[in-house]
């Protein structure tokens, strides 16, 4: 990726490498290498996330904001930038409020496809129509709520650029959604041949419709990846930075286009075995049980694999191309040790029946965030902050679920 | 956090923000009278602020200090111990909640709870809650959401039945009138008796894939399989009314709602506790409450479908037939994957059989 990055040391947190090598002129100013440390532990956030979840549950939930708040300041007050921590300062009530109305669209949005067909499609519509509107106000609100040495960072994202992020997404998604409504919507239950007649030949042009809808999904995919993050790095600023991201959309087809044969290998393979066992085993019931978890096992190999590599490739492809005038990022995750930790998480959570997990979380942010480490230019006391700072709009907090260093949470 | 009253005044070197530059000076701090005071070490400038208006951060083992100033400042400071030390010192308390975390015993008790929480949310919670919920529902949407369910089962698994209209009729008459003598029977028992709900039967050919089958789908929608006509009408007829009542009693019971809902809760509840980590993971106790609440239905229905054939007079034993012909099918097939998936979730017919054949 950034051949230039190699051999910093992931663990000198506090210590910045000076590099007055890579820029030849001697007035510009030296580069510093900005290394980022989680010091985060698990026993302590076992602690914290297990009067979380007893809070959450004696409340039913409403106490989920003030449990994220809790979260949030742990993670953030034990990832250190240069030795400095983050800062957050979302308030809960706000959040609470914002969660509430989340919470209520989505449960008209589930109670209206249950309802009847054409009111869920009209709820659907509705929440892709607001979607991009919630998805950018969480980010607005998270960073304008997270600082770090005493300065807001914030998200200068446009309304129009959202909607633009998330065509690619949307028209086959519609597409696949209006052909549901007018091919299998209104139907009465067959109780004639003829009708069923109908039903089956209007379910065949569904199928096909749907079909081309999804594949149209898959291919696009990439693409939208590439707009989605694209706009989320072009918008992210502090003091008087602004970030950009430099990727062709091409790197993000490469990208799908690896993980898609590697997780699809697998799948493959486990379809091939299924093929050859299940006749060979047609007479012998007492076998078929192990063949059946056998199969569910490679099923599982397929997303422990594929999902954390996925996910590595991409922090590392969409942080080593971001940069602001005086910031270069760079992200060099190993995706191996991510699909190693995140199976190890997974079947710990499963053995502790959920005991194990706020361990994985804690695992998974230092090994995400120590991979990446930031090239500054200049001189970090001489920054000041941008005039007028940012809106906090706190319904799209709970819907954007934004998390600085694509944490996911 | 609590507030001191006393003047105490510890001082505490640390790093000082003031939300313009990103440059930091330090200041000393200290406590005193309800005040936070800060002194620049640099040009010796004094800061107050009221400690009301301070967000303090809390107390843990690990990270860094950092407390919110009113105007947008920031107190910072890199060693929570000292910070904690000077903070206690000044008279500034943990809240309850940090104070529980920071005691090992306190989250022992916290985790014996939350188990003790969740299992009573399983065992009484959510099926009280689905109980009210099921009870709000109109009937009308109910009707609506079990006709989209059948017609979904049309366009997907069933084809119309090739069943003769006359043997239909004949079995849809010999339940109505089974049903009418019990309900005789159950009012002069019991005057306040709850009539039969609505049902409607539905006769469908659902080929291999579901085999000899019954379903009852919300609104009172009863499907029954050719599969399990052919199987039975000539040799036991009355254990095809031992079944209709089986999924009378799911229609009575409406468990094909209080799945939806409990299913739901119990993901819900799931999502809780490890949403945010894995939906895979989330997802498998859904599952397995799905198996779980379905096997207490099942013995809901079969206890009302038992108590419906001794009123109408026909003895329950006639169903052990239908479980022999079954297990003697599935034997024939010689693999599992067979199995009729609507009883995949049914206890263990060795149970349901002694439940049926007990004198």
């Amino acid at each position: 990726m950034s051949e230039a990055h190699t051999g910093a040391s992931p663990f000198a947190d506090t210590v910045a490498v000076e590099d007055f090598s890579s820029h030849g002129s001697p007035t510009s100013p030296p580069t510093r290498r900005l290394m980022i440390a989680f010091t985060g532990s698990g026993s302590e956030y076992f602690r914290i996330w297990i009067v979380n979840v007893l809070l959450t549950l004696l409340t039913l939930g409403l106490y989920l904001p003030f449990a994220k708040v809790r979260r949030i300041k742990y993670f953030y007050a034990n990832t250190l930038v240069d030795g400095e921590a983050l800062s957050f300062h979302g308030r809960p009530w706000p959040m609470f409020r914002g969660f509430v109305l989340l919470l209520a669209l989505m449960g008209a949005y589930g109670l209206a496809s249950k309802f009847s067909p054409t009111a869920g499609l009209l709820a659907y519509l509705l929440l892709c129509a607001l979607w991009p509107a919630l998805w950018r106000a969480g980010m607005q609100f998270r960073l304008a709520n997270t600082s770090w040495r005493g300065l807001r960072f914030g998200f200068a994202g446009d309304l129009r650029s959202a909607y633009l992020a998330f065509l690619p997404v949307y028209l086959p998604g519609i597409g696949l959604m209006l052909a549901q409504y007018f091919f299998l919507g209104d139907m009465n239950p067959a109780t004639t041949p003829e009708a069923a007649a109908q039903i089956e030949a209007s379910a065949k042009v569904y199928l096909a419709i749907s079909g081309v809808c999804g594949l149209l999904m898959l291919g696009l995919a990439p693409w939208a990846l590439a707009c989605i993050k694209r706009y989320q790095h072009n918008g992210y600023h502090y003091a008087e930075e602004q970030t950009q991201l430099d990727t062709p959309t091409r790197r993000f087809y490469g990208l799908g286009l690896k993980v898609f044969l590697m997780g699809i290998l697998p799948l493959v393979l486990t379809g091939v075995l299924a093929a050859v066992l299940l006749p060979m085993f047609k007479g012998r019931p007492e076998i078929l049980p192990l063949v059946f978890i056998a199969l569910f096992l490679s099923y599982l190999f397929f997303f422990a694999v594929s999902g954390p590599l996925f996910n590595a490739r991409l922090q590392n492809l969409v942080w080593s191309n971001t940069r602001s005038p005086s910031l270069q990022f760079d992200s060099q995750l190993k995706a191996r040790r991510l699909v190693i930790l995140t199976f190890k998480n997974w079947l710990l959570t499963a053995l502790t029946l959920s005991l194990y997990r706020p361990f994985a979380a804690v695992a998974t942010a230092r090994l995400r965030l120590e991979s990446v480490s930031i090239d500054l230019q200049g001189d970090l006391d001489r920054w000041i902050a941008r005039a007028g700072q940012g809106s906090s709009e706190t319904a799209g907090e709970a819907a954007g679920d934004f998390f600085g260093f694509d944490m996911g949470w | 956090m609590d507030l001191p009253n006393s003047a105490a005044s510890a001082r505490l070197q640390a790093h000082f923000f003031d939300g313009r530059s990103a440059r930091p000076q330090r200041v000393q701090a200290w406590v005193h009278e309800g005040q936070l005071h800060l002194q620049s070490e640099e040009d010796q400038s004094l800061r107050h602020f009221p400690l009301r208006e301070v967000v303090w951060p809390e107390r843990q083992r690990h990270g860094q200090r950092q407390a919110e100033l009113p105007g947008g400042g920031l107190l910072s400071h890199h060693e929570a111990r000292t910070w904690d030390d000077w903070a206690q010192a000044s008279g500034l308390r943990d809240s309850l909640t940090v104070r529980w975390m920071q005691s090992w015993r306190y989250v022992a008790l916290a985790f014996v709870l939350s188990i003790a929480v969740v299992a009573g949310l399983w065992a009484w919670g959510v099926p009280w809650a689905a109980d009210k919920g099921v009870a709000l529902i109109p009937p009308a949407v109910e009707q609506q959401i079990g006709d989209q369910a059948l017609s979904w089962f049309d366009q997907k698994m069933l084809k119309p039945s090739k069943l003769a209209r006359a043997q239909q009729d004949a079995i849809a008459e010999r339940f109505a009138q089974a049903l009418q003598k019990a309900q005789a029977k159950a009012m002069a028992r019991d005057r306040g008796a709850k009539p039969w709900p609505a049902y409607q039967l539905h006769f469908r050919d659902a080929g291999e894939a579901m085999g000899p089958n019954a379903f009852a789908l919300p609104g009172g929608n009863i499907v029954m399989t050719d599969a399990l006509v052919q199987l039975l009408d000539k040799d036991s007829p009355q254990a095809l009314v031992g079944i209709l009542a089986h999924e009378l009693g799911h229609v009575q019971h409406q468990h094909g709602m209080r799945m939806v809902l409990q299913a739901g809760m119990v993901g819900t509840l799931a999502g809780l506790v490890v949403g945010d980590f894995s939906a895979l993971i989330a997802g498998v106790p859904t599952v397995m409450a799905q198996a779980a609440y379905s096997r207490d239905f099942e013995r809901e229905s079969d206890a009302l479908a038992r108590q419906l054939m001794l009123d109408a007079d026909i003895q329950p034993r006639v169903m052990l037939d239908f479980f022999d012909r079954i297990e003697a099918l599935r034997k024939k097939k010689g693999d599992r994957d067979s199995l009729p998936i609507a009883f995949a979730s049914h206890p263990a017919d060795a149970e349901r059989k002694r439940f049926f054949g007990a004198p």
